[in-house]
């Protein structure tokens, strides 16, 4: 591979990875899996992709958009080879009243179930952009990762904090 | 006050989930083996077949069906060899990352729509000349020991039998391939946006 990387600098950037984005790829797994043994598996999927996709790294993007990037086709294969239920889009989901009240889900537990619901939940890419929304991530770099427009970003971004804003406790998020 | 992003973060990490060079090694190698393991599998199963079928025609059991039996078999090799080599190739892209979420997520249902659309080439066509052939010679076949009614009956019932499974085949890919391709026309949309 002309571009790629030697063997021991594939170690080095999948350690540097794990260890910074570690935690969110944890996240993005618990997102993509609701069963604990599937979702530990597309973890370690998620990993051994990153390592061997880090054999053709040469710095076309940023080691967090590559890392992203990775873990979210690992997690989109996953669904496509896997009949899965009936995924809607944002709009429907829209349309659909909120489950319990937004105080009785203040608590970090329920507002954790329910979250990882809703992107369950939501086709791609719209489960993609609430994740890494919920990851603190601008627009831009949704775009990146996603290949959407930063329209479309910004579409769907507004219609997530409204529906966050249904789900949970208003004026507990930005 | 929490927000929900915050909520997001300091979810609790997943017990074990701790990954280290060396369990991606392990997991290299158990990947290697399973790829392994299904072309043994794959080549074991055309093995069977060509000695069963090699030993049919050396023992003379029905000469009349050998040369179809021979293009059944043919065309189960290029069938195994297909499925192969449309898995094996895909089963981890090299260009997992080159590509932005979408454009993957796309990627990926056109590959499997392409294999849908195209099943009647691959996956139906081949078995055609041996399975047409055998049923042509079955139906001039004519034994003595069953009622003309009933040769027809049973000629009939093997043509509607072999009809209705590879419709039924042929139905099942396009209506996969129909569903894929809604679903291309709606990443379609979204990319358009």
């Amino acid at each position: 591979m002309g571009q790629g990387v030697a063997a021991g600098r594939q170690d080095d950037l999948y350690l540097k990875a794990s260890a910074e984005f570690g935690p969110a790829l944890d996240r993005l797994a618990r997102a993509y899996e609701a069963d604990p043994s599937q979702r530990l598996d597309l973890l370690q999927d998620i990993h051994f992709a990153l390592w061997r996709s880090f054999s053709g790294f040469a710095e076309q993007c940023s080691l967090r958009t590559w890392v992203y990037r990775v873990a979210h086709n690992v997690g989109i294969s996953r669904r496509v080879r896997r009949r899965r239920p009936q995924l809607i889009s944002l709009e429907e989901m829209d349309q659909l009243p909120a489950e319990g009240t937004p105080e009785e889900n203040v608590h970090s537990i329920q507002a954790l179930a329910r979250l990882h619901a809703l992107i369950r939940a939501l086709k791609p890419p719209d489960g993609q952009v609430m994740l890494l929304y919920l990851e603190d991530m601008d627009a831009g770099a949704i775009g990146e990762i996603t290949g959407l427009s930063a329209r479309a970003v910004a579409t769907r971004i507004h219609r997530i904090k409204a529906l966050l804003a249904r789900n949970f406790r208003r004026g507990e998020f930005p | 006050m929490t927000d929900i992003k915050t909520v997001w973060k300091n979810q609790p990490m997943e017990e074990n989930s701790m990954i280290t060079l060396s369990d991606i090694r392990v997991r290299a190698d158990r990947f290697q083996f399973r790829i392994r393991l299904r072309n043994g599998a794959l080549y074991l199963y055309s093995l069977a077949n060509i000695a069963l079928t090699l030993w049919l025609i050396s023992r003379g059991v029905s000469p009349r069906y050998t040369a179809p039996g021979l293009l059944l078999l043919a065309a189960h090799l290029f069938v195994i060899w297909q499925l192969w080599w449309r898995t094996s190739a895909r089963a981890l892209p090299d260009d997992l990352v080159a590509r932005a979420a979408l454009d993957y997520h796309r990627q990926e249902l056109e590959r499997q729509r392409g294999a849908m659309a195209g099943a009647w080439l691959w996956y139906i066509l081949p078995f055609m000349p041996g399975l047409l052939w055998e049923l042509w010679l079955r139906a001039t076949l004519h034994p003595a020991n069953v009622p003309p009614v009933a040769d027809r009956a049973l000629v009939l019932f093997l043509i509607l039998s072999a009809l209705f499974f590879w419709t039924s085949v042929w139905l099942a890919f396009s209506w996969a391939a129909a569903r894929l391709e809604v679903r291309i026309e709606r990443l379609n949309v979204l990319k358009a946006e």
